[in-house]
């Protein structure tokens, strides 16, 4: 059974605005840094990688605008992209490079992106920090396309539809990604029932 | 070779999903309450609740977010002053003079990532594990000649790349 959850790009006026005067771009660029920046800093572990991913993708997505089409109807079938989902195709794409890139030189380990997970909740209990950091420790030591997924939905909040438009996948394959990444970091964190 | 999990971890994965759904719905609005599920493994409840927890959206530096909303600005002038130049599709046909041109060559200030193929990265079908950057520079045109090309001026070169070459199919938006 596979649900379609993305049906109206809530982007479009932005993105239409956008082509007739590509000042406007901005709108889009505001709206949307905060969730490529750390998708970027998940992604990679470091402020500077993070903030270059991030230029790039955005520069790429001015450029390419006029390129953007717009296919949110159910009728559009597994195609379907809104803004948000061709902006993190892009960026995955350039997160991607940069990974690859960074295999040949030595690369900082991921885990340091995640202990600054809960630093700003001082209300979090100390306990609970610590098994969410151990959580998105374990979160990067899982394979590229489960750790991806995570992130996507944990921390950017895409809904599993969107993800499967961002990484080319089913949203079936999308939710037992997700679902086996999570039984992955259950077994690190260790049993609980 | 296509992905097919078997029935059962589809059926286990929707439920995650849902529970999912739930659990992040209630953070959005700051609630303590998530519903049960009772089908679902508590280890992996409890693994959701842990990544939930600690999933803090990253912010960028006020001074990055700036510098790169002014780099875009640039851009989108430039984009804009071309477009009143009336510049057609057909100036941007290939031409026999000039070089072949990265158009992110010369890259963000103060970084030494090696220059991308930026309309490669365009292509959601493109592999994850495509074997690395695109060899071959994207040839744009004969009326540049520098390849020296600055990361504003190359979005502004895919704007009229893009438009050019799309205009004939692209949906209009209504």
């Amino acid at each position: 059974m596979e649900r379609r959850l993305v049906h109206l790009d809530r982007d479009r006026p932005l993105v239409e605005a956008a082509l007739r005067e590509p000042a406007r771009f901005d709108a889009l660029y505001r709206k949307y840094l905060a969730q490529v920046y750390s998708y970027a800093y998940y992604e990679l572990g470091d402020h500077h990688d993070a903030e270059d991913a991030t230029e790039r993708t955005f520069m790429l997505a001015l450029g390419a605008l006029p390129r953007f089409q717009e296919r949110a109807r159910p009728a559009d079938g597994d195609g379907a992209s809104t803004f948000r989902v061709w902006l993190f195709q892009i960026a995955r794409n350039v997160v991607a490079n940069v990974r690859r890139t960074r295999r040949r030189r030595p690369e900082a380990p991921l885990e340091a992106a995640f202990g600054i997970a809960s630093v700003h909740d001082v209300e979090t209990r100390a306990w609970r920090r610590a098994e969410a950091d151990e959580a998105w420790a374990a979160v990067s030591r899982l394979p590229d396309d489960r750790r991806r997924a995570l992130v996507l939905r944990f921390v950017d909040e895409l809904s599993t539809a969107e993800i499967a438009g961002v990484l080319g996948r089913s949203e079936g394959a999308v939710r037992v990604l997700i679902h086996r990444g999570l039984r992955a970091v259950a077994r690190d964190l260790g049993p609980r029932s | 070779m296509s992905f097919r999990p078997p029935l059962t971890g589809q059926v286990d994965a929707l439920i995650t999903d849902d529970y999912l759904d739930s659990l992040l719905a209630a953070r959005e609005r700051r609630a303590a309450d998530v519903p049960s599920v009772a089908e679902l493994d508590p280890d992996v409840r409890f693994a959701a609740a842990a990544l939930a927890e600690g999933a803090a959206r990253v912010h960028p530096s006020f001074r990055f977010g700036e510098r790169l909303a002014a780099r875009l600005a640039d851009a989108a002038a430039g984009i804009t002053l071309a477009r009143a130049a009336g510049e057609s599709a057909a100036a941007m046909a290939p031409a026999t003079a000039g070089g072949p041109i990265d158009l992110l060559a010369s890259g963000p200030i103060g970084t030494g990532l090696p220059p991308i193929g930026p309309l490669d990265l365009l292509d959601p079908a493109r592999p994850e594990d495509d074997p690395g950057i695109p060899r071959r520079p994207l040839i744009i045109g004969g009326t540049l000649a520098s390849a020296a090309l600055s990361i504003a001026g190359a979005a502004i070169v895919a704007w009229r790349h893009n438009r050019a070459a799309h205009a004939g199919d692209r949906v209009r938006l209504a």
